[in-house]
Formats: structure tokens, sequence, C-alpha cells
């Protein structure tokens, strides 16, 4: 029965944003009325988990099977205690988003998304494995994106892109990681992979792995230098979804990158470092940005990505840490719980101060918070727990991570390490800390002392003092606002408590000792800090930032890594690189074709026309050769006469004749033989009657020729004609 | 019954020019009927369970015409025997628009005996010989239109489908010499045949392979798909998403795990080329998407990075490949069909085409457009859809094969699952978020009951799949 609670707690909001829609399209109240029943049940039944895992009880839930290797819930300490944060935020922020979106597009599409937002954060914490973790979380990133989205004004469209492309790019390298963790130890579930890591002989393969699951959450977590879509979505989406964006979703992030450290590094030196370096630029970093922002929204975003830089410092100590990382682990987490507590006031303030004034500018709303209790309560708990002051929450939590570091010190200095570095990194935070108080002081005062330099705005924000908002929404802030001092005042009940319970998670102790909280080096490391603080204020803000009473924005626009690195590197350089390859590569076979298309006609048409071409080009050399042959004999002939047989007389010329001489001589031939042979016996006839007669016929010819050449044969002629002429006239006449 | 599930189609489709139909109605109710009845049957031998062998031909004693239904034909029979009635009833309404009804629906109808006779050919001739067929009868279809673009298209399809068949033929000839050409798990090559030639082998496998993946689209051999997307969007849908192109992917499974065995393969520079070449065509279709401007090319682009996913599935050479890739072929197929259908409806109601022009379509197209934003999803891989489960089967048997080109390829799917979200939310979100592009009449403009209704029964496959996703990719495992 208590093992449904799980499933229940993921997709009952799931089921109820479906709900919600439609019931929007009838009635806008029935449609909040669900809304805020989700929530509350969704709160109650959290702590109803919360409360039976108290006693050490841990709720399992498997759907198996589903998406190929099934979900797995698991319910124990830190989970239950941020399935609670969560449904509280979310209980909290759709009460203030019925006033705040009074005058909004889209209402019934905000729940709905958010409502399918807050199923899958749930999902994210109560995930057993990486995979069900994988799957929740990817749905989270989608739906959030509308919440980013939901101005749907230019700059909302840019940061929501922004804040895609990070979320499923960082996704996908998340994915990749997950593959090889999976392929590396069979196994995707924590504990699974706690055991299954320490046996992986294949060390590098594995941290690899580890870093590049690593991605997709510090993406999430706003970790630099991923943290380009934090200070861009949280100003541009409505304010309560920025509270949930930066006090719930960050921790997702947040929340994975925990898993990843403590069940596949483990107390890893390597690890630690490289995550304290980028746990210490992002916290400085997102502090100075804060510091110069003069957007109400913009700075807390800031504000937000500093913060998870000190969580992350705290993960990072604890996996420096060898033993006894109980410290790191009870800073962690209260800094954790804090932030999400102290960032939903605030951004709700934020919200309440857009909701009348229209604007985030901080010239323009400077004074606006003069004379409104309720709002002016929320900020100052908010803005005094997040900067460290003693007695309140945020100090708790910075107090264990200052120790948590000491105590890393006092390790380095037993083993005989230098502490240089560490001495730099401490300096470093206790800096951090006091730029957090410098920036919420510059918005602190501007927003609720001083006065605008309009005073007809002024008069205006003034005549506003009681209806800013309803007593809902005040109500709303007043609640989650005086958590925080509860909070801070009695950190070993709650924060504490709640601690103890999230050590296993870390796979940690926990601290045995009692702690305490008030030490004189706490309350040093506050003061230092709070100095630091004051120098900042008033050299900084009030002497840098501000001319003749105006807040200025000096961060130079250009110093934008998204625009400086990113967009040109993922929209320009890198499609036209492919761009260039896919042109080169995608009509590879038909540009090869075209190309042999001639080379291959004109191969064809040369073969067809071969042998004419051969035929033509021999035929003059055969007719020479064939001329040559025949007048060969000739041609010798006639040479010899010319050179060697030069002198020779020249025989007769034999008379060739007829054929009829040429018969009629071998006839006499033939005849005169058998003479020979017969009467002539002694004196036989030599003879060669052929040519004897071709010679008479020669005569004969030359002198018929003659004769035909004379006069008297034309005469003959005239002669035989008449006389023919004159037969014919007597005989036929 | 086999027999009577191929030859059905083919001679409905045959003889359907012949009848004068009354009306619109009556024609399509006809080739509904031939498509549901096929169906049918097909759905009858699949759950009857007794599937014998049909020997229609035997022309000498190794070449003969065989059909016979194996798990693996089921997988693909059965995808579509369930995808065509209802490719038919959205044909039915997109065909309205276009002309020459009667020549579309006979050969619409034939390609589906073609397409089933290829799903249950029993030897490599068999499957060569349709797979030739289902090129000509399919050509048609491209060729619907009849102006010089899609003449363009036509003749470069058929060039291409040609020449890959030349390239199969090749490995046809030397299973015929080396080996038998029937198709039996694990292949029919043995060590003991083929001692000394494993080299010859391996270079005739890696030709098949590009001949086969030529209707797959692999790369070099893809360029014919994205300009074959003239052709009416039914056909663009159930062909060139399903059809034809998973023919393609169907026949590589076939010539890996069914001829030429995973035993001469694995581990060798054959297997390298074929994983490269599909990590490469992933990668490359993908960012051509990305490029694309129009919806439906960049629809068959996204196509052609898809089946690659296939192809290096099977490439893969191991079991948990060949479960990956069968299970991309059946999920792609409806996401991909779905995508399509939607771009129908969108060029058919708004004759809008390019992605410039989806802006603010949602508010006049909102049933189109949830459903082309569900399927995106899909696609993308958001989990819990049915595209999660594939990728992730197909990337986690990449890197388990322990391949070098295994990592690559995940790393292929990476990259193209990111580009994914981009060539496909880039289509969406301007659906919600952006003003309507041009004057649309102010009313909602959704396309009619049939197109409704089977967008509707598409939808809720993946919805089924997305939630039986194990059940699926745990019984295409025991496929071998």
């Amino acid at each position: 029965m208590k093992q449904l609670l799980l499933p229940l707690l993921v997709f009952l909001p799931m089921g109820g944003a479906i709900l919600s829609y439609v019931a929007g399209r009838r009635s806008e109240r029935a449609r909040d009325a669900l809304v805020a029943l989700v929530c509350a049940v969704c709160l109650a039944m959290a702590g109803w988990g919360l409360l039976c895992t108290r006693r050490g009880e841990t709720l399992r839930f498997a759907w198996e099977g589903f998406c190929g290797l099934g979900l797995h819930f698991s319910m124990e300490g830190f989970r239950a205690i941020y399935s609670l944060i969560a449904c509280f935020m979310w209980l909290c922020t759709s009460l203030f988003s019925r006033e705040y979106f009074l005058h909004h597009h889209s209402r019934s599409r905000y729940h709905l998304f958010s409502l399918l937002t807050m199923g899958a954060t749930i999902g994210v914490f109560l995930a057993e494995d990486f995979y069900t973790l994988f799957i929740f979380f990817e749905i989270m990133s989608l739906s959030s994106y509308c919440l980013v989205a939901h101005e749907e004004d230019e700059k909302a469209m840019r940061a929501a892109q922004t804040y895609l492309a990070v979320a499923v790019g960082g996704g996908m390298v998340t994915l990749m990681g997950l593959f090889l963790l999976y392929r590396l130890t069979g196994t995707l579930s924590y504990d699974g992979l706690f055991a299954a890591c320490a046996r992986v002989e294949n060390r590098s393969a594995l941290y690899v792995a580890g870093a590049l699951t690593c991605v997709g959450f510090a993406a999430k977590a706003g970790a630099f230098p991923l943290h380009i879509w934090l200070p861009k979505a949280h100003p541009v989406a409505p304010a309560p979804a920025s509270a949930l964006l930066s006090g719930i979703l960050t921790k997702t992030g947040v929340f994975g990158l925990i898993a990843v450290s403590c069940s596949v590094f483990g107390h890893n030196a390597a690890w630690g470092n490289i995550l304290l370096a980028f746990a210490m630029i992002t916290m400085f970093l997102g502090a100075l940005l804060a510091l110069f922002s003069i957007d109400l929204k913009r700075t807390l975003a800031c504000s937000s990505m500093s913060q998870i830089g000190f969580i992350l410092f705290g993960v990072a100590v604890q996996a420096l840490l060898s033993e006894g990382d109980g410290m790191a682990v009870y800073g962690t987490v209260m800094h954790m719980i804090n932030h999400s507590l102290i960032k939903l006031a605030l951004f709700m303030t934020a919200g309440a101060v857009y909701m009348k004034a229209h604007s985030l500018d901080l010239n323009e709303i400077r004074g606006y918070g003069r004379g409104k209790p309720a709002l002016h309560f929320a900020f100052l708990m908010g803005a005094v727990g997040l900067a460290g002051v003693p007695l309140f929450n945020g100090f708790v939590s910075k107090s264990l991570l200052h120790e948590a570091l000491l105590e890393y010190v006092a390790e380095r200095t037993l083993l005989g390490e230098g502490t240089v570095l560490c001495r730099a990194v401490e300096w470093l935070f206790l800096t951090t800390g006091g730029l957090t108080a410098a920036y919420m002081t510059k918005l602190y005062v501007a927003i609720f002392w001083q006065k605008n330099l309009k005073s007809a705005r002024q008069a205006e924000y003034d005549r506003l003092s009681k209806s800013y908002a309803t007593p809902l929404s005040k109500a709303v802030l007043t609640v989650s606002a005086a958590a925080l001092p509860v909070l801070g005042l009695f950190p070993s009940v709650f924060l504490q408590g709640a601690a103890q319970g999230a050590a296993g998670f870390f796979r940690s102790e926990g601290v045995s000792h009692a702690i305490s909280y008030f030490s004189s080096e706490n309350l040093l490391g506050a003061a230092e800090s709070l100095s630091i603080a004051a120098v900042v204020y008033f050299a900084v803000v009030r002497g840098l930032l501000m001319k003749n009473g105006v807040y200025l924005n000096r961060w130079p626009a250009w110093l934008d890594l998204e625009n400086l690195v990113y967009r040109p590197l993922v929209c320009r350089l890198i499609p036209g690189a492919l761009d260039l390859v896919s042109r080169a590569l995608g009509n590879l076979v038909e540009t090869a074709c075209r190309l042999m298309r001639p080379l291959a006609a004109g191969l064809a048409r040369a073969l067809d026309r071969a042998p004419e071409a051969i035929l033509r080009a021999v035929r003059p050399l055969a007719v020479f050769a064939a001329r040559l042959f025949d007048s060969l004999t000739d041609t010798v002939a006639l040479a010899l006469k010319r050179t060697l047989f030069r002198h020779e007389k020249k025989p007769l010329e034999a008379s060739v004749g007829t054929r009829l001489t040429y018969a009629l001589g071998c006839l006499l031939n033939s005849l005169v033989a058998l003479a020979n042979h017969t009467i002539f016996a002694h004196h036989p006839v030599k003879t060669d009657f052929t040519i004897v007669l071709a010679a008479g016929r020669d005569e004969m010819d030359s002198s018929i020729r003659r004769v035909a050449h004379s006069v008297s044969f034309g005469l003959l002629l005239t002669c035989i004609g008449l006389f023919l002429a004159f037969a014919y006239l007597i005989l036929w006449r | 019954m086999l027999l009577a599930s191929i030859f059905l189609p083919l001679l409905g489709g045959a003889c359907l020019p012949l009848f004068r139909f009354r009306s619109r109605r009556a024609r399509s109710l006809y080739t509904g009927l031939i498509t549901l009845l096929t169906s049918c049957l097909v759905w009858a031998q699949i759950l009857g369970g007794a599937r014998p062998e049909i020997r229609l031909l035997q022309m000498t004693d190794v070449l003969s015409i065989v059909f016979r239904m194996d798990r693996l034909s089921v997988v693909f029979a059965g995808l579509i025997a369930f995808l065509w009635p209802i490719a038919v009833l959205y044909a039915h309404e997109y065909m309205a628009h276009e002309e020459r009804e009667s020549s579309f629906f006979a050969w619409y109808t034939m390609s589906y005996g073609v397409t089933l006779a290829v799903a249950c050919a029993e030897n490599y001739f068999t499957l060569y010989v349709f797979y030739e067929l289902l090129t000509l009868v399919t050509m048609p279809l491209v060729l619907h239109k009849k102006d010089a673009r899609s003449v363009h298209a036509a003749r470069k399809y058929l060039y291409y489908s040609i020449t890959g068949a030349a390239l199969g033929f090749i490995g046809l000839i030397f299973l015929l010499t080396y080996g038998r050409v029937d198709f039996l798990p694990g292949g029919t090559l043995t060590p003991e045949a083929v001692s000394g030639l494993e080299g010859l082998l391996r270079l005739v496998f890696v030709l098949s392979f590009v001949g086969f993946g030529t209707k797959a689209a692999l790369f070099p051999m893809h360029a014919w798909l994205p300009m074959a997307s003239v052709a009416p969007t039914p056909v663009t849908a159930l062909l060139h998403a399903v059809a034809v192109v998973k023919a393609g992917a169907f026949a590589v499974i076939r010539l890996i795990d069914y001829s030429f065995g995973t035993w001469l393969l694995e581990g060798t520079w054959a297997q390298t080329v074929c994983l490269l070449l599909a990590s490469f065509t992933i990668v490359y279709g993908s960012v051509m998407a990305v490029r694309e401007q129009h919806l439906k090319r960049r629809l068959a682009y996204s196509t052609v990075s898809n089946l690659s996913y296939i192809l290096m599935g099977a490439a893969l050479m191991t079991n948990a490949g060949l479960t990956g890739a069968l299970t991309h072929l059946v999920f792609h197929a409806l996401m991909k069909i779905t995508l399509f259908y939607c771009a129908g409806a969108i060029l058919v109601r708004t004759n809008r085409e390019y992605v410039q022009e989806m802006r603010g379509l949602a508010r006049v197209m909102p049933f189109t457009c949830a459903v082309f934003t569900f399927a995106s999803l899909a696609l993308t891989g958001v989990p819990p859809l049915l595209g999660f489960a594939s990728k992730w089967n197909l990337a986690t048997a990449a890197i388990d094969s322990g391949l070098i080109a295994g990592y690559v390829g995940a790393g292929a799917l990476i990259v193209s699952a990111v580009l994914t979200a981009v060539y496909l939310l880039s289509v969406v979100v301007p659906m919600y978020a952006r003003p309507l592009e041009g004057t649309l009449p102010a009313e909602k403009c959704d396309p009619g009951l049939p197109m409704k209704l089977s967008l509707g029964v598409l939808c809720l496959a993946m919805l089924v799949m997305s939630f039986s996703a194990a059940n699926v990719t745990e019984w295409l495992s025991h496929i071998l």
C-alpha cells in the first residue's frame, strides 16, 4: 500500500495536468482549485512518505519492463525530503500564480506544463537508477521549456531556445555516458553501480563515462561553463516558474551530480579537485554577475548560479575528504534545502513586484517595497538568509561548508601536504559569501529603502500599499518566508534532522558528534564575510555601479559566453563545416556520374567509330602498298634496266598477237612438232609459228592502218557506199 | 493462404483499371476491401501459427520461387499489414485533390502484394525477383504527377534501384556457387566450403550490402529518396518511409543473418566498412535534414538517417543489434508515417510545404499539429515514448559490441538525436509560438474524418508501443 505512494506522487500530477487543462477550458476557478488540490494531495503524500521513512524504512516501487529497463522508484531520507520540498514549492507557486497570471494569456497551458514538470521532477528525485532518472529528467527538460517560453515574446523565445539547446545537448551527452556506464558495469541502479564501479578494471573508461554522465546534470544545475541558459531563462519566465526553475529544477541537476559523484567516483581526489575548480568558478562568476546586474530577477538568477556553486563546492569537498565527510554532506544538503526555500520566497517577491510595477529594472522599481510589510518581510528573510547572517538559515549551511573545508585543510596538514591552495579556496569562499551579501543589500536597499527618482512614480507605488497583492498571495509569501528564520533559529531540529536522513544517499555515516552551529569560528567567518560585503557594497555598488543615484549596468554587453562562443560555434561554425562536408559529399555519386558521363560518352563514341577510323587511316597506306606491290616487278625491272643493265641491247620486242594468231600458231606448232617427229625427223623445223603468225598479224595490222590512213581507202568506202545505195534502189524499189 | 494474400492485391490492383466505378467512393471501397481482406489474411496467418512453405515455381533445381513466413517475415509483413489499410483510408481523402486516381490506386494496391512477397520470400532468388519488381511497381507512383520534376525523380529512383539490385545480384551468384540461396538463420555458407575465399566473399558481401542498402538510402546511394518526395503523400509516407525502404533494410538483415552468416563477417573489415557507412549516413541525413527547408524533404532526409540506424543495428551482427534494428524498423515506421501524414494534411488543407510557412499553424490546425508534435517528440527519442526505447536498444547494442566502429556508431546516434531535436523542434515550436504566417481562413481547417481517423489510430498505436516497448523488445530478441 505504502509502495503505491511513489508512482502516485509521480503520475498524479501528470494526470492532474491533463485534467486541469480540460477543466481550464470550462472554468478557471475549477482549474485553479484542481491544481491546488493536486499539489496539496501530493504534499500530504510526500509528508506521509517522509514519516514512513523516518524510521529508516525504504519504500520501493518497480514498474518492470517499462520502456526497456523498467522504472524503479525508491524513497528514503533525501528523496523523501526533496519530494516534500518539491510539493511544497509547487503548492506555493500554484497558489501565488492565481493572481500573477490574472492578466496573462494561455493560463491553462501554464498549469498543464507546470504540473507535468512537477511529476517529472518528483520522478527524478524518486528514481532508483539512472535510467529512470534520465527518463524523467528529459520529460522535465521539455515540459519546463514551455514554462520558460511562456511569454512568447522575442526575448523569451531566444532564452527558451538556449535553454532547450543546453538541456537537449547536455541530456544527450549524459545519455552517452550512461551507455558507457551500462556497458562497463551492466547496471544503472545507484547501489549496483556503487558496487560494480569498485570492480571495474578499466578506470579511465569509467571516469570518462562518469564525466560524460555529469555534463547534462551540470548543465541543468547551471554550473560553469554550461550556465549560459540560467541568467537568461529565469528573468524571462513568469515569476512562479522562475521560482521553480531556480529552486527545484536546478536541484535535479545537483541531485544527478551527487548520484554520479557518490556512486561512480566515490572518494576520488582528482574528481574532487576538478569539481572543486568548476564549483569555485561557478560560485564566484555567479556572484560577480549578480553584483553587476540591475535587473531584479536576473540578479536572483545569477545568485542561483552562485549558490549552486556553493552546493557543488560541498559535493567536491565531500569527494575530497576520504573519511569523516559528514560535515560536507550536511552542509550540502542543508544548503540545497535553504536555497530552494529562499529562492521560492525571493522569486515570488519579485513576481509580486512585477505584477503591479510591470518592470524588473532596479531604477524603475526603486522604492516599490516601501510601506508593504508582507513583501518587505518576505524579501528581507530571503535576503538575510542568502547573505549568511547569523541566526538565519543560510548561515547554518554556509558555516558547515566552511567547516568541511577546514576539516579538509586539517586532513592535508596531517598528511603533510601543502595547504596554500586550500587557503586561497577558503578566501574565495568567504569573498563570494561577501559578494552575496553585497548584492542582496543592493536589491534590498533599492527596493525597500530608497525612494524612486521620479516622485510621481513613487506616489503611485505608495498608493498601491494596500492593494499590491491579494490576501492569498500575501499569505503565501509570508508563509514561505516565515519558514526561513525558523530553520535558521533551530538548525539542529529541522535542518540537521533532514541532513541526517539524507546522509545515506551520500553513502556517508553522517556526523556523530554534536554540532555547535554558533561557535566562535563560524561567527568569525560570518563576520569576515559580512565585513567584505560592507566594503564591496560601499566601494563597488555605491561607488562604481551608481552615478547620480542611478544604478548602472557596467558589465560589458559583449562579454557574454553564449554570444561570444556558443552561438557562433553552434549556429555558424559547426553547421558551416557540416554544410561544406555535406555539400561535398551529398551528391558524391551524382557528381562522379556527371564527371564520368562525358568520359564514358567519349569512350563509347570512340569505340563505336574505331573500325571506321582505323580503316580510314589505313586505306591510303593500303592503297600505297597495293600500288607498290602491283608495280613491284615492273619497278624492279625498270630499276635494273636503268642501273645494272643499262648497256644491254634491247631485246627484240616480240609481238604478242591476238588469240586467233596464238591459237593458229599453237596448232601449226603442234603440226610441225608432229611432222618433226615423223617426216622431218632428220631436219626438224624450229620455227615458232605463234611468233611468226603474230608478226604476220602485226604486219597486216600496220598495213591495214596504213591503208586506213590513205585517201584511196576513203574513196574505196565511198564506192562501196554508192554501190550499196544503188543496189537498194534497184532491188527494193 | 499465403499465396492468396500475395496475389489478391496484385490481381486486384491489376484489374482495378478494368472496372468503371461510378464514384470515388466505390473505387475506394473496392481498394479498401481488397487491402483489408489481404491484411486480415496476413494477420490470420501470423496469429494462426502453422505457416507452411509454398513452392510456386521450380525453375532449375536450385532456383525456385518459394514463400514461407518465418519469424522475421512476421515482423515486416505484420507491420505493413497493419499500416496499409490505414494508408488507403488516408489516401482516400488525400487523393481527392489529385488526378488519375485509378492508376494511382492500381499501383498502390499492387505494391502491397509485392512488398508482402518480399517479406515472405523464402530464398534469396525470390527476394531478388520481387525486390526488382517492387522497383517497377512503385516507379509509376513516383511518376504520378508527370511533370518534369517527377519524371526526373522517377528516373533517378529507377537508376539507383537497378544499380543496387545489380549489386545484390552479385551476391546471388556467389551464394549460388558457394552455398545455398535459401534463408537459414545463421547463414548458408560453411567454413569448409569457403576456406580460402573469405576475402572475396566479404567483398561480395559489402557490394550486396551497398546494393540492398540503396533502397534503404544508404550513403552514397541515398540521393533518390529526398527527390522521390515529389510523389503524393500517401506514397512518400507508406512507401518511402516504410514499405520500400524497409524492404531494403529487411533484405540487408536477410543478407547478414540468413545468407552470409555472421561468422564470416564479424570483426572483419567488411563489418567495419558497413558500420562506418551506416554511421556516416546517420549523421549526414540529420545534417541534411537540418539544412532542408522543405518539410517533406526534411522528413525524407530524416528517413535517410533513421534507416541507417536499422542498418547499423543489423551490421553490429549481434543479437542485441538485430533486436535494436527490428525495434527501430517497427517504431520508426509508425512515427515517420505519422509525421508524413501530418505534412500531407497540411499540404492538402493549406497548400504549405516549407518549414517557415508552418508558423502559427497550431491555431488553425490544432489536431494535426498536436499529432505532429507528439510524433516529433517520439522520433526525437523523448523518454518514455517509443523512439527512446529503440534508440536505447541500438545504442546499448552498439556499445556492447565492443568494436571501435560500434562506439563511432553510438556517437553518431547521439549526435543525430540532438540534430533530430533541432530539425523537428524547429518546426514544432514556431507552430505554437509564432503568429500565423500569411492569410488563412480564421476557422479551423483540420482535415476530414478519414485523415483524422488514420492519424488517431497511428497515435494510439504509438502510445501502445511506448508502453509495451519492453515486451516488443523481448519478443524481437528471439527472432533468430
